[in-house]
């Protein structure tokens, strides 16, 4: 990483970040989706992919880096919220949250977009397209993949 | 480790939605009916554990002990500050440890000072996961998937519990019946939870105090012995891929609990498993290998988890139908029963009880920690 830590939490993107909990080590990421491209931390001494930014579990920081990634998966599992605990989800209820398996394997949380609820099955095959949000980052979101 | 300590005081406050107490009074009560279950004056608590957030309670308890600790470890809290009671007793700290818990949840909920970050889930709120319904959710959407469980399996959970409660006095579910048929026409929470198969949050408060099996010999309640416990944390299954087919990481906790205690399942009478939502007992009776894995569904309907089946679970009602003392709820159900002091609930045979408690959903996902002991009536 060419920036450090303390410089990435200067980052103009950070103040939404903090506000969901984030960190800066993954500034990276939300750059990244902000210019149209789904990036993943890999460990590039034995290729394990992670997200969020992490240290490898066998290799620890030693070769980490954001590597631009295929953007597909599949629904591993998901849930359809019939509650808004929040003001911003009032008018989307029902809505589906899923967690997307990755190709690569980390699990990803995201809505399924262009898909009923009756249709949204485990093992679907998603791709991923990006989404402006009202926190001002770019936000990967998944919808049924092209044939 | 087996029976070398074991617990000698239990004090349960009322327990119930809209109590109009503080958590600190409610702990304070707590602490006052251990203190007299057991017979023991207040400065022989060396030692206290209060689970979950710390706040000034010795002062207003006037307690001395030697040391103070808060604990968070979710919904393992209480199981873990047992076993974190036993290691300071061991360590020569203490002789008499309380660990302390007492809530004023719908305290929290009418002045709205409810802190909702505790139940978001950084990321993942982007897109609006919120509750620990939803991320309970995944997991049964998942084990549905996979084994063909159905609504109407974790309906059966549900009536399980409250069948329970009906017998219970003071408990949520006393003399309110569920059918299986008002399960599945509940409104839906977070698919596929029903209201039904969710918890609610109650007030209340539950001290428990941990001694030497040796003093406690020479107290006046028959004690209960902690025979073994173990712990275990999900992270390992997150960087596996396998946290949504694993509710709790419990090999780990079980391989050590039983084997400190030198008991195996069919040794065990009762199980009081952590029960924020329908699918958490269920899962866990396969994890611990009650069941196998997908048959948690099919016990559930077939009775096997009720009073005479084939290990009764949450029989005071548990935290869907009794009250949630976040996990303290299994530890007072099993020190009641074990005491035989569980009344019109009582078990036929209640010598040993598997006791556990897993939470601390939050940051990128999911159900991290889980603690579990195993108590019994003998050493």
């Amino acid at each position: 990483m060419s920036e450090t830590l303390q410089e990435l939490a200067q980052h103009p993107l950070m103040e939404a970040i903090r506000r969901y909990g984030g960190d800066p080590a993954d500034v990276p990421f939300w750059e990244g989706c902000s210019a149209g491209s789904f990036r993943l931390h890999r460990c590039n001494l034995c290729q394990r992919h992670y997200w969020p930014a992490s240290r490898c579990v066998e290799h620890g920081a030693a070769d980490m880096q954001w590597v631009e990634a295929s953007g597909r998966g599949r629904l591993y599992t998901y849930t359809v919220m019939h509650r808004a605990y929040t003001a911003d989800t009032r008018d989307k209820v029902p809505f589906v949250i899923a967690v997307v398996q990755l190709e690569e394997g980390p699990f990803y949380h995201s809505n399924i977009l262009d898909c009923a609820h009756d249709e949204v099955q485990v093992d679907m095959q998603l791709e991923v397209v990006m989404q402006p949000h009202a926190s001002g980052l770019t936000i990967p979101q998944f919808r049924p993949a092209a044939r | 480790m087996r029976s070398k300590c074991a617990i000698v005081g239990l004090g349960v406050t009322a327990q119930g939605v809209g109590l109009g107490l503080e958590g600190r009074e409610l702990r304070a009560q707590a602490v006052d009916l251990a203190l007299a279950d057991a017979g023991l004056p207040r400065d022989a608590i060396d030692g206290y554990i209060r689970a979950y957030v710390d706040r000034e309670d010795l002062r207003y308890m006037g307690l001395s002990p030697n040391f103070s600790v808060s604990m968070m470890t979710g919904g393992a809290t209480p199981v873990f500050s047992i076993v974190a009671a036993m290691a300071m007793i061991e360590a020569g700290q203490a002789e008499v440890v309380a660990c302390v818990y007492g809530e004023a949840q719908s305290a929290f909920a009418t002045s709205g000072k409810q802190d909702i970050g505790s139940y978001g889930y950084g990321y993942p709120m982007l897109y609006g996961l919120l509750g620990a319904a939803a991320t309970h959710a995944f997991h049964a959407r998942r084990h549905m998937h996979l084994y063909g469980t159905t609504s109407e399996h974790l309906g059966a959970v549900a009536v399980t519990q409250r069948d329970y409660a009906l017998k219970r006095p003071g408990s949520l579910g006393y003399g309110q019946p569920l059918t299986l048929q008002e399960h599945q026409s509940s409104p839906m929470i977070a698919d596929p939870f029903r209201r039904y198969d969710c918890t609610r949050n109650t007030d209340g408060g539950i001290a428990v105090l941990v001694t030497t099996a040796e003093r406690a010999r020479s107290l006046r309640n028959k004690p209960v012995y902690v025979l073994g416990a173990g712990t275990g944390h999900n992270i390992v299954n997150w960087h596996k891929g396998q946290v949504y087919e694993n509710h709790d990481n419990i090999a780990p906790a079980r391989a050590r609990a039983f084997g400190q205690a030198g008991l195996s399942l069919a040794d065990i009478d009762m199980a009081q498993l952590y029960d924020p939502f329908t699918i958490s007992p269920l899962m866990q009776l396969e994890a611990f290998g009650f069941v196998k894995a997908g048959q948690g569904g099919p016990l559930y309907a077939e009775g096997g988890a009720g009073p005479d089946g084939l290990i009764p679970t949450n029989t005071g009602g548990g935290q869907l139908s009794a009250y949630y003392s976040t996990g303290f709820t299994g530890v007072a159900e099993a020190i009641q029963q074990l005491r035989g002091e569980a009344g019109d609930g009582q078990l036929k045979k209640a010598e040993t009880s598997l006791v556990s408690g897993h939470g601390m959903n939050a940051g990128v996902q999911n159900t991290w920690a889980h603690a579990c002991m195993i108590l019994g009536r003998n050493p």
